[in-house]
């Protein structure tokens, strides 16, 4: 569940030079150690469906007691790390979002290896891709899985409806099989409504790149800009050529006015951005319904629970982050907050697959998502990937504030690619 | 049997001497150390926050330190240090760190100066003005700072629609954070928001102690407002316009907030889509915590510390230079 909480990301931005201790608001104190009580503190953003799990534990285990820390998504990773190499003051338990994952599986000495905490027999219960991605390349396992972020397509079916577009869900995916069918669609959209169709270029760069058999970097950790960059590159190029993107830059003030003013009408999501839909615009409950992503699958975003070495009770919060990555609380998050689980025996689970998302008019997300992570083909993340995507991510926001025309932007996009993955 | 009670023993007779040496060196102690022991907080605190940090800093400097290359931790020697000389981020980041640093430090005295000024007239309401004027530098600066995000926003921003109202941007409205020019006005303006009034105020307190006579008398010899300001206020509160120039040097040099916070995505500290306003605090950010090399950021910290000792030094002399010769 990536970036949920990234709206409010200029004000975390703001708690972490204002405090450079803790950030996001504990719900509680410091529970009393005079009982012998063990307290683990539990760090993660925006709303990962632990408040009724949180009781439900602690009715179990009387002499544990959970404090729960929501933060906002860069603080608490930052927060995560300056920590880290303070050596001290970590939570026992913080949540690793995938666009922090390998910054902290370079660091694997400084997290408990669940390798040694009989995690080996969970290797078989996840997607492959989930497990290999928060392991370091020494074969230490920093995390177990909680969420992944399958791709599908949101749009908005009363703003089909105006343009003249089908609005039913099967009907829309056959719109668009490829990239270059979903461009052609958009510009029938803006055509037609004299609207913008997709927020920006950045967000199909994305997806696209996400699609891509090889990202930025191959096994060997060497940058490759000419597979997959290239093509997502062109892809995005093509929609800003196209005037169907309203350049506007993801979870910002300006992008949640966006949705209200109906300035795009697509999405590309993955499972945990419907809780960022519903929250940004509420009163546009059963505007929205899902499709199938052009190109089929992709992943974006997705965590792990990982527990800091520092940490004083490890078994304690080994414990806990097992018993949270169990199917039954998985399912009760994935109803809570809908954040598709990373154990694909849960896809075939009658609770998944019956649910309903109520906001989506009523799309069955669960059946929609569950297809997308399982057909995802995995992707290896290099050590820089996080600073050379926002490197071109740079690039794509020039072209649309008009600074760099799209047909020289490949060649800016390499060079400043090739200068964040030597940073 | 009194008496041979109130005599004293020859027990007791023995520690005076003692006592008075004790007491000697409790005079001396008391002499000697006391104002050091009364000062000593300050410079307690300023070794634990101040000193140490310097330090360490410089060693941390010299040294490789990559977070996600712990393997490679060792002595770079000078490494970072000529790294940065060829960096072009790094002159960028000067560029604009300077650029935005005139951009606001010298209309915010200057307009400073002409508000202490008017208020050190005859007012109605008078500490209604002089409180009002601080307000802005009472706002914590995030929320400020938010507000400005949105006032100049590209699209439904305040900022344009005031330009829209003398018929500029009608059709393609001013994307204040794309060019270098418009995004260091919009991060001047909030500098300049919040210390206006602050200087204004220091000022006012320096201009309250200047004798009404002087006025007095250059009216008489026919100076008007214009010239008595600059040829009697500003020589005469010399003092605190340097001491605001070498504040809002250190000031503006460090800034960091408002570049971070204006930033379409500041997650990603690179002060906009071509670094068109990062600034050297902002660049030390992104190299420490996202490129996570410590190393590097601690040099270009360094680097920013000579920075602003230079410049600052430079300042206070050009200023009193400015105040001594008229």
């Amino acid at each position: 569940m990536k970036r949920l909480g990234k709206a409010t990301a200029a004000a975390g931005v703001a708690a972490t030079l204002a405090l450079t201790g803790c950030s996001g608001q504990s719900l509680e104190g410091d529970g009393d150690k005079a009982q012998g009580t063990i307290t683990l503190k539990v760090a993660f953003w925006g709303d990962m469906g632990l408040d009724k799990l949180k009781a439900q534990y602690e009715a179990a285990h009387p002499n544990i007691k959970i404090v729960l820390n929501s933060g906002e998504y860069n603080a608490q990773h930052e927060d995560l790390q300056k920590k880290i190499v303070a050596g001290t003051g970590a939570p026992d338990i913080s949540a690793i979002d995938e666009g922090f994952i390998v910054q902290f599986r370079s660091q694997a000495d400084k997290f408990v290896n669940f390798m040694d905490k009989g995690g080996a027999e969970y290797e078989s219960k996840y997607l492959p891709w989930k497990w290999q991605e928060s392991m370091s390349t020494d074969g230490k396992q920093i995390g177990l899985g909680t969420d992944v972020g399958g791709l599908a397509m949101c749009y908005r079916s009363d703003l089909f409806k105006a343009a003249g577009l089908p609005t039913d869900r099967d009907a829309v995916s056959k719109l668009w099989n490829n990239w270059d069918d979903f461009i052609n669609v958009g510009k029938q959209y803006t055509a037609k409504t004299h609207k913008k169709f997709v927020d920006s270029g950045t967000n199909m760069f994305n997806p696209v790149l996400a699609q891509q058999p090889v990202g930025f970097f191959d096994t060997g950790e060497k940058l490759q800009m000419d597979g997959g960059p290239k093509v997502a590159f062109d892809v995005s190029m093509k929609a800003l050529d196209a005037g169907i993107s309203a350049n506007l830059a993801s979870f910002q003030p300006n992008w949640d006015q966006g949705f209200k003013k109906d300035q795009f009408a697509v999405l590309a999501c993955p499972a945990w951005m419907l809780g960022h839909i519903q929250d940004t615009a509420p009163d546009q409950a059963g505007k929205w319904d899902i499709a199938s992503i052009p190109g089929g699958g992709g992943n974006w975003g997705g965590s792990w629970w990982t527990i800091p070495a520092q940490g004083k009770n490890i078994d304690a919060a080994a414990d806990f982050v097992k018993w949270m990555v169990a199917p039954e609380q998985q399912i009760e998050v994935f109803k809570t907050v809908g954040n598709l689980p990373s154990q694909p025996a849960l896809y075939k689970d009658p609770a998944v697959l019956d649910y309903k998302k109520e906001f989506m008019s009523n799309a069955p997300t669960g059946q929609i998502f569950a297809a997308t992570a399982e057909n995802l083909k995995p992707q290896y993340l290099g050590k820089k990937a996080g600073p050379t995507r926002v490197a071109v991510e740079n690039v794509i926001t020039q072209v649309q504030e008009g600074k760099l025309k799209s047909a020289d932007a490949w060649a800016v996009a390499v060079k400043e690619a090739e200068k964040a993955a030597n940073s | 049997m009194s008496l041979t009670q109130l005599r004293p023993s020859p027990q007791h007779a023995a520690p005076p001497p003692k006592q008075s040496r004790a007491k000697l060196l409790l005079y001396r102690f008391d002499t000697k150390a006391t104002p050091y022991v009364f000062i000593a907080p300050f410079f307690v605190l300023f070794a634990i926050f101040g000193l140490f940090p310097i330090v360490y800093n410089a060693v941390v400097s010299l040294r490789t330190w990559k977070l996600d290359e712990p393997d490679k931790d060792g002595w770079a020697g000078f490494a970072n240090f000529t790294k940065l000389l060829t960096d072009s981020d790094f002159w960028n980041a000067l560029y604009n760190t300077f650029g935005i640093f005139v951009l606001s430090t010298v209309p915010q005295l200057l307009l400073a100066l002409i508000i202490a000024n008017l208020l050190n007239r005859k007012l109605r309401g008078q500490s209604f003005w002089r409180i009002g004027i601080l307000l802005p530098y009472l706002t914590p600066v995030v929320a400020s700072t938010l507000v400005f995000s949105v006032f100049f926003a590209r699209d439904n921003g305040m900022a344009n629609w005031f330009l829209s109202l003398v018929g500029y941007g009608q059709e393609q409205p001013l994307d204040w954070r794309a060019e270098k020019w418009s995004s260091w006005i919009a991060i001047a303006t909030m500098v300049n928001w919040k210390w206006i009034g602050y200087n204004a105020l220091l000022y006012l307190s320096a201009m309250q102690t200047i004798p009404k006579d002087v006025y007095e008398a250059a009216a008489v010899d026919g100076a008007g407002p214009w010239r008595q300001l600059w040829r009697i206020t500003v020589p005469m509160i010399q003092p605190v316009v340097v001491f605001t120039v070498i504040l809002s040097t250190i000031g503006g040099l460090q800034l960091f907030n408002e570049p971070m916070m204006f930033d379409q995505n500041p997650q990603s500290a690179t002060g906009g889509s071509a670094h068109q306003f990062q600034t050297i605090a902002q660049l030390i950010y992104k190299v420490g915590w996202k490129d996570l090399n410590l190393g590097y950021a601690a040099a270009m910290s360094w680097a920013l510390f000579l920075i602003i000792l230079i410049v600052a030094g430079i300042n206070a002399q050009l200023t009193k230079r400015i105040g001594g010769d008229r």
